[in-house]
């Protein structure tokens, strides 16, 4: 699981989570326009409900992270929302600590930051829809290892096993991988054919 | 057997059987039990395999172990020490850390944990969707008064430009 509680890290690793979390919310959130706000509100709610959708994996539990789906659709104003939407999963859900959004952003967001840039820069050459979907479930199983990984590294910080820690959360993980990969292919692919602009592409005359 | 004997054997038989040396004074013994504790997920899953720690008031460590495959664990609270901090940190998944005060002198001391929360998981999502919409709200209001400022920065400058023009 990617929400590390308090008490966990060491100072050092959540000052400059905190530090990396602020430069990039003061950043994505200077182009933040009235029009973007509704599709912002909606990807932040999807996110933060996500976690609740959990399932027992070998001795644990894992549950959805949907960072991959936020990314592709929001780009760059997926940090924002995932942001918020760890505040409020720690706030209410008690998911995750306080002290470690900073960290927590970072380790799911910046996923999903490079995720959305190169899916929108990506989505722009590949016009078809389907290897759109394709290339959408691709990145959306990225979001979800990448994140893991990061997790990982952030326990290292904190005297963790690096290899270790990584096989074995991303072994874990792997059920969240496949859904994530598969709902976020099946979403691009509707969203492409029914509202293409939701996603930033101008794609006329798809499979003519 | 006359009368007589049989009633001997009677009274030999009800002192031997009631402990002679007693002589029918009632015991206590008594032995406190054990703490139990149990560590679960959102959702219920048990986390089976983590790390227990249990900490006396002064923060000294007490005793170590791990949860069971019901993610439980039992320990014997130390006679004089009222107040324990139980932390439980997840093997499997790491970075989950929870821990929890148990205060024996507490009313209310005998069932309790941070897994009970004030309200219902609906009413937390439900909360939680309020805050967003209130959040949206909030960022709409801001944006539109950046609008607004930026549209009347403009008008000024236009109004400026114009009577500029008739001067001339």
């Amino acid at each position: 699981m990617v929400h590390i509680s308090d008490g966990v890290l060491p100072l050092p690793t959540l000052a400059a989570g905190w530090a990396v979390t602020a430069a990039l919310l003061v950043l994505t959130l200077r182009k933040l326009r009235a029009e973007d706000i509704p599709k912002l509100s909606v990807m932040t709610a999807a996110f933060f409900v996500a976690s609740l959708i959990h399932f027992p994996v070998g001795p644990t539990s894992v549950h959805l992270i949907f960072n991959g789906l936020v990314g592709v659709i929001l780009g760059t104003l997926s940090y924002p929302a995932i942001f918020i939407g760890l505040v409020l999963q720690a706030i209410l859900f008690g998911h995750g600590g306080i002290t470690v959004i900073g960290v927590n952003a970072l380790d799911m967001g910046v996923p999903a930051l490079v995720i959305g840039v190169l899916f929108s820069r990506w989505v722009k050459n590949s016009l078809s829809v389907e290897r759109a979907a394709a290339l959408g479930a691709v990145l959306g199983g990225i979001a979800v290892t990448l994140a893991v990984a990061l997790t990982a590294f952030m326990l290292y910080t904190a005297g963790k096993e690096l290899v270790g820690v990584i096989a074995a959360l991303v072994l874990f993980h792997i059920p969240v991988i496949v859904v994530e990969a598969a709902v976020t292919g099946v979403v691009v692919g509707f969203l492409l054919r029914v509202k293409p602009e939701v996603l930033g592409v101008k794609v006329v005359e798809v499979g003519a | 057997m006359s009368v007589r004997a049989i009633l001997v054997l009677v009274a030999a038989s009800l002192i031997l059987a009631s402990g002679v040396t007693s002589a029918h004074r009632l015991y206590i013994k008594h032995k406190i039990g054990t703490v139990e504790i149990e560590a679960f997920f959102g959702g219920g899953t048990p986390c089976r395999d983590a790390a227990v720690r249990v900490y006396d008031d002064a923060g000294n460590l007490l005793l170590e172990g791990k949860t069971d495959e019901d993610g439980k664990f039992n320990f014997t609270p130390v006679i004089g020490i009222a107040s324990y901090k139980v932390v439980v940190e997840a093997t499997h998944m790491p970075g989950h850390r929870a821990e929890t005060v148990i205060n024996l002198t507490a009313t209310g001391a005998a069932e309790g944990g941070e897994g009970a929360a004030a309200f219902p998981l609906y009413a937390r999502v439900i909360a939680g969707l309020g805050w967003l919409m209130g959040l949206a709200g909030a960022a709409m209001l801001y944006i539109g008064w950046r609008y607004k400022r930026e549209f009347e920065g403009r008008a000024k400058i236009s109004e400026g430009g114009e009577t500029a023009q008739r001067e001339v």
